[in-house]
């Protein structure tokens, strides 16, 4: 049971952390060790109080009750300032870094290396250039606007940042959403090497495979509470993990797929290219049919997705829907259609998050709920929350804030969008991406319910067993082209992540 | 598919229709005359002397008076063959007038006529011309030493204010009014011009042992007079009588008194406007009189730049050459004498 | 000295929390009145009640029916403008151009030749004018891909010099009798003005909150994209919000020609401004997506009101833009206060 060879030393020790928002209870009394020298990974389903916690441990939020012991010292970080001080540094989901500074301005923001109140900009170059070497990526360049690098090398830079501050105690919060494989096992390298110096890291991801890779210890959070901690990571089994996490034993399962019959054709993409993103893509897509499109992140998957949808303007090729063409770079003429997309990003790209939750399903089909220009309030609450309650989403209230809900929650409210306006083409990008294990398989579960109704699904995804268990067709998409099609049992997890990644070993 | 080639084409037409209607509707031939005023020349001085270029330059028009000042400069240099009109455009950024007048002073026309927007501003660019020998004709608004000016022409401010407290002190004792409400509604109160036409006004009232009651500045603006107006008159729900520093927001009192349904008072203007010279003609509202500020000046300073680049002197004065200062007297119009002066009167 | 603990929710436990958070209550009538638009700008409802109470106190004059109805008619015009504004502001724009808009087209209806073919032609061309200037806005923005505000602030120059053009600089006075009886007919003793303004408010707001229009417009602010993907035509929709912003624009130079008796390019100088703070002060956030119609009035009278009681208690100018300038953050951070207290 024990897993330690050697007796860890204790770095941080945070005991009881009560923190309570008007109407919430986020943090119901947490529990948190964390030793010198560790990968601590913290689990739990959107809505545990993950966020919440890295938020009072880099000194956003100041908790009700509770003690933080670090290094044998009760603290109590009243702003991020201190944190930062004490030597805590947090790298967030939404990376905090200014996409407009060069990377070398972000790696030193706040703590500008300066004389007489002037800034040593060649300083800072240096620093930056020094770390980003230490980091294994010695080919960013530190005085690139950060805006123009890729997900991953912003992620980068924001470790750099880190250990700029000497960081003891780095907070990761979901590191690898945005890195494709090859990105997230030089992370892993970096974080191995930060933990043989010392530093502490403390790990938040939703993936398991990752967690037993990189992890030490594991503690679960459930609901606001520490549920379990210390598990080892590396050996406690993946069934007791879920369950610590739901509550319930959940089978991470595909549902079972009827045999595709022979139905017609609905989308039809030909030769569709937009000049330096993708050239050439053709498929089609029958009623009830799911395709997936795999690829690494940069790939075009997304760009492909978006395009078919009319969200970017085609350069040459067309898109049919039941035979019709569709008008190039128009979302209205799609939508007329019947395509409905549920967008990568959900805040920036599919959600009003000001706004409550049936205002966010009806809006495609106002009209619907219109009389001569004036909206039935109760007609489209009504209908919208008959959706919603069919998806489950939680709260029940279709009238909460879109902001109050869980990733789960939110992505559910999109397809209760698209479910409302009834699609015959439904486009997914990465539906699941932070989304719990809860959520996801109702969501898998939907999908095949939707494609057994007989709609066309496009599903992108960067989780190769998500593409391999939920699609019928794979289409394999390296550098903007299609170089690989077949049907789903042809293929296993190791051949579909061969496919992908051929051309990166080529370079 | 045609039916929606229809609708754009119905659209568009409309458009077209539309837009051809709306630019008829643009034409603007004001009613009666254009409103310069000219001075024709007489005896020596209307010999024909050294050809001569004046050179000109004033704000912006926003304002029926300031658009009268170059009306008249431009209509009283065409009366005069002798003279080469050259004026730059007008702008209301001093750094602007500034370099308007400094590419005068490059061509070296022989006088120059400056209404600055400000006087202090623009006393550094008026020394520049007198010492590269071109003589200044300061109008109106006044620089800041004698150096920048070789001759200074302008109104009254002061007497401005003066004529309108007399007109209305006299009134009101005629009639054996005590203790009347007196409403004041100035321009914009951070001007020297605005300050000097109220001290005038405060202190010929107190010589008929009256003060100034309700007084509120507005902004030269039809728009702001009615908008002070109209709330003055709930300040004051009965006054004994009001000045009103310019007739072109005065258009906007007029229409705020008439709105509040208010008579009991009579109403005095200022700088004297062709439309108020006509109201009290008509006299059927309560604007009595008004008292004259009158942009004829500009006339008169192309006459005198004309004398000056000539080296002549003014006909009837003895001296042989042009005084240095001119103040032009505020009079007071009523009906009585407004045939007179209706001829004088700027359109707003 | 590694521990490993677990420690299971019970699942009855995990039940009753997330019906906690899930069975909103019923909204009770209180909460349904914070919920208001006035609710909402409790504040500003504050800042009026202590105005009017200075005013009473202040001045016996104040608290006549006929001072109120001179501060709403004073408040009609900028309030028509403001209704507009309001619209393109929570559709996530900026309209710098209200002003001169309106100034032109109160220029344009009042011309020697508009004013020949009588009150019927000119109403039109002053909303004719406005629209246009509106649609130009919006074509610029939604299509040309020019940001709002340098497209309205160009339109606000090049509107100014058209109507400097018209009018030749000169104040152009309205003779049509209908169009100066405008400014003094009453109903039931009441402006017809104030009337205008009512009813330019009310269609706003049943615009704003009951229509799938309003609805697109808050959606549009609050996350285009999110909108554009979700299959609304949001280039059509801003290229509308412009043109509701330009039609107020007509409105108000009707409202002004009759109420000054002239048209004139000196109208509505610096009324963007004025527009624009009285927006933010009802609490409409200047990104867009959210804010209320009712709020951005409570703003304009509350400005009106601020001008009215300086007036009677015969304030200087300078005196009156240093208590403005106070009241206006004093009524924004009552206005935040109030609206963090509320829940």
């Amino acid at each position: 049971m024990l897993l330690a060879m050697t007796e860890p030393v204790a770095l941080l020790t945070m005991r009881g952390i009560v923190k309570t928002f008007p109407g919430v209870r986020a943090l119901d009394g947490v529990d948190l060790d964390v030793a010198v020298g560790e990968v601590h990974c913290l689990l739990g389903q959107n809505g545990a109080g993950k966020s919440t916690l890295i938020k009072v441990l880099g000194g956003a939020h100041r908790p009700d009750a509770g003690s933080i012991v670090l290094d044998g010292a009760e603290v109590s970080f009243a702003t991020p300032h201190a944190a930062d001080g004490a030597g805590i540094a947090t790298i967030h989901q939404e990376l905090d870094l200014v996409p407009g500074l060069s990377v070398a301005e972000n790696v030193v923001l706040g703590h500008e290396p300066a004389r007489f109140g002037f800034t040593r900009p060649r300083d800072a170059e240096e620093l930056a250039r020094a770390l980003l070497r230490r980091l294994g990526h010695p080919e960013i360049p530190p005085r690139r606007e950060l805006g123009r690098l890729s997900a991953a090398g912003q992620q980068v830079v924001g470790m750099a940042r880190a250990l700029a501050r000497d960081a003891r105690l780095i907070v990761m919060d979901e590191p690898s959403a945005v890195l494709d494989p090859e990105e997230v096992r030089n992370l892993f390298r970096v974080i191995r090497e930060l933990t043989a110096e010392g530093v502490s890291v403390v790990y938040i991801s939703h993936r398991l495979e990752e967690i037993r890779a990189i992890g030490d210890r594991v503690t679960v959070l459930k609901d606001g509470r520490t549920v379990a901690r210390n598990l080892p990571a590396a050996t406690t089994p993946t069934a007791d993990v879920i369950r610590l996490m739901t509550g319930r034993s959940i089978e991470y399962v595909f549902p079972s797929r009827a045999a595709p019959e022979d139905s017609g054709v609905v989308l039809e993409v030909e030769a569709l290219s937009r000049t330096g993103e993708f050239a050439d893509v053709s498929f089609t897509v029958r009623a009830g049919e799911v395709v997936g499109l795999a690829g690494l992140v940069g790939s075009g998957r997304s760009e492909i997705l978006e395009t078919v949808f009319g969200a970017r303007r085609a350069t040459a090729g067309t898109v049919r829907v039941r035979g019709t063409q569709l008008r190039r770079g128009s979302v209205p003429a799609a939508v007329r259609a019947g395509m409905g997309l549920c967008p990568e990003e959900r805040k920036s790209q599919g959600l009003l998050m000001g706004e409550p939750v049936y205002r966010n399903v009806s809006l495609p089909v106002l009209s619907r709920f219109a009389r001569g220009g004036f909206l039935r309030r109760d007609a489209e609450l009504d209908a919208a929350s008959a959706v919603t309650a069919q998806l489950d989403v939680r709260p029940a209230d279709a009238t909460r804030g879109t902001a109050t809900l869980s990733g789960g929650n939110q992505q559910k409210v999109v397809l209760a969008r698209w479910l409302l306006r009834g699609c015959d083409v439904l486009l997914l990008d990465e539906p699941t991406r932070g989304v719990d294990v809860g959520a996801r398989s109702e969501i898998y579960a939907l999908v095949r319910r939707l494609a057994g109704q007989g709609v066309a699904v496009v599903l992108v995804s960067s989780e190769v067993p998500e593409v391999l268990g939920l699609a019928d067709r794979v289409l394999v998409v390296r550098e903007g082209r299609v170089v690989h099609t077949s049907a789903s049992d042809e293929l296993d997890e190791g051949r579909v992540l061969d496919l992908v990644m051929e051309g990166e070993a080529r370079v | 598919m045609s039916d929606l080639q229809r609708r754009r084409f119905l659209i568009g037409a409309g458009v077209v229709g539309a837009t051809v209607a709306l630019s008829a509707c643009t034409s603007n031939a004001a009613p009666g005359a254009s409103g310069a005023n000219v001075a024709a020349a007489a005896g020596d001085n209307a010999a024909a002397g050294a050809a001569v270029t004046i050179g000109f330059s004033a704000p912006a028009a926003d304002h029926g008076w300031i658009a009268a000042i170059a009306n008249n400069a431009a209509a009283q240099a065409k009366q005069y063959p002798d003279v080469t009109f050259e004026a730059v455009n007008p702008t209301n950024d001093v750094t602007q007038q500034i370099a308007a007048v400094q590419t005068l002073i490059n061509k070296k026309v022989s006088a120059l006529v400056i209404l600055p927007n400000d006087g202090s501003q623009l006393t550094s660019v008026g020394r520049a011309a007198m010492q590269a020998g071109i003589p200044v004709i300061n109008l109106d608004r006044v620089f800041d030493t004698p150096l920048a000016y070789r001759t200074w022409i302008g109104g009254d401010n002061y007497g401005m204010g003066v004529s309108a407290g007399t007109y209305i002190g006299e009134q009101l004792k005629a009639r054996g009014v005590t203790n009347p409400v007196i409403g004041e509604i100035a321009g914009i109160d951070n001007l020297p011009l605005t300050q000097s036409r109220s001290k005038g006004f405060s202190d010929a009232l107190a010589s008929f042992g009256y003060k100034v009651g309700p007084r509120q500045a507005a902004d030269f603006t039809a728009q702001g007079g009615q908008r002070v107006t109209a709330n003055l008159m709930q300040a004051a729900p009965k006054l004994d009588a009001l000045w009103n520093h310019d007739d072109d927001q005065g258009i906007g009192v007029l229409a705020a008194i008439k709105q509040a349904n208010r008579s009991e008072f009579f109403m005095v203007g200022g700088a004297g406007s062709a439309n108020a010279m006509r109201d009290i003609k008509a006299d059927n509202t309560v604007l009595k009189a008004t008292v004259t500020y009158a942009p004829t000046m500009a006339s008169s300073a192309v006459s005198l730049a004309r004398l000056v680049a000539q080296n002549r002197g003014m006909g009837d004065l003895v001296e042989k050459e042009v005084p240095t200062s001119i103040t032009l007297a505020s009079a007071t119009v009523t009906k009585e004498n407004v045939d007179t002066y209706l001829p004088l009167g700027f359109e707003s | 000295m590694s521990e490993h603990q677990v420690t299971t929710a019970p699942a009855a436990d995990e039940r009753s929390r997330v019906e906690a958070a899930g069975a909103a209550p019923r909204p009770s009538a209180l909460h349904r009145l914070l919920d208001s638009g006035a609710g909402r700008n409790l504040g500003l409802v504050a800042v009026l009640v202590i105005l009017a109470v200075v005013g009473v106190g202040t001045a016996d004059t104040f608290a006549t029916a006929s001072n109120l109805l001179t501060i709403l008619t004073s408040a009609s015009i900028i309030g028509v403008i403001t209704v507009g504004v309001t619209f393109v502001i929570i559709g996530g724009g900026i309209d710098l151009s209200v002003g001169k808009l309106m100034a032109l087209a109160s220029v344009w209806a009042t011309t020697v030749a508009t004013q020949s073919f009588g009150p019927v032609v000119m109403i039109l061309c002053a909303l004719l004018v406005g629209m246009g200037g509106g649609l130009v806005n919006g074509l610029l923005i939604a299509y040309g891909r020019i940001v709002p505000f340098i497209v309205t602030l160009a339109m606000l120059i090049s509107a100014q010099g058209l109507a400097e053009r018209i009018s030749g600089r000169r104040s152009q006075i309205v003779t049509d009798p209908t169009i100066g009886a405008i400014a003094t007919t009453r109903l039931l003793g009441i402006p017809l003005l104030v009337f205008v303004f009512a009813a330019v408010v009310a269609v706003g707001w049943v615009v704003l909150n009951r229509t799938t229009f309003g609805r697109r417009t808050f959606a549009i602010g609050g996350n285009a994209e999110a909108a554009r993907l979700a299959g609304l035509d949001v280039r059509r929709h801003t290229v509308l919000l412009y043109v509701v912003s330009g039609l107020c624009c007509g409105i108000a130079a009707i409202m002004i020609a009759s109420l000054t008796t002239t048209g004139s390019s000196t109208h509505g100088t610096l009324y963007e401004l004025d527009a624009i703070a009285a927006v933010i002060i009802g609490g409409t956030l200047l990104t867009g997506g959210r804010g209320t119609l009712i709020g951005s009035i409570l703003g304009v009278l509350v400005f009106t009101t601020i001008t009215n009681l300086f007036v009677l208690n015969n304030l200087d100018t300078d005196v009156q833009n240093i208590a403005k300038g106070v009241i206006i953050v004093i009524a924004v951070l009552i206005q935040i206060r109030a609206r963090r207290t509320s829940p």
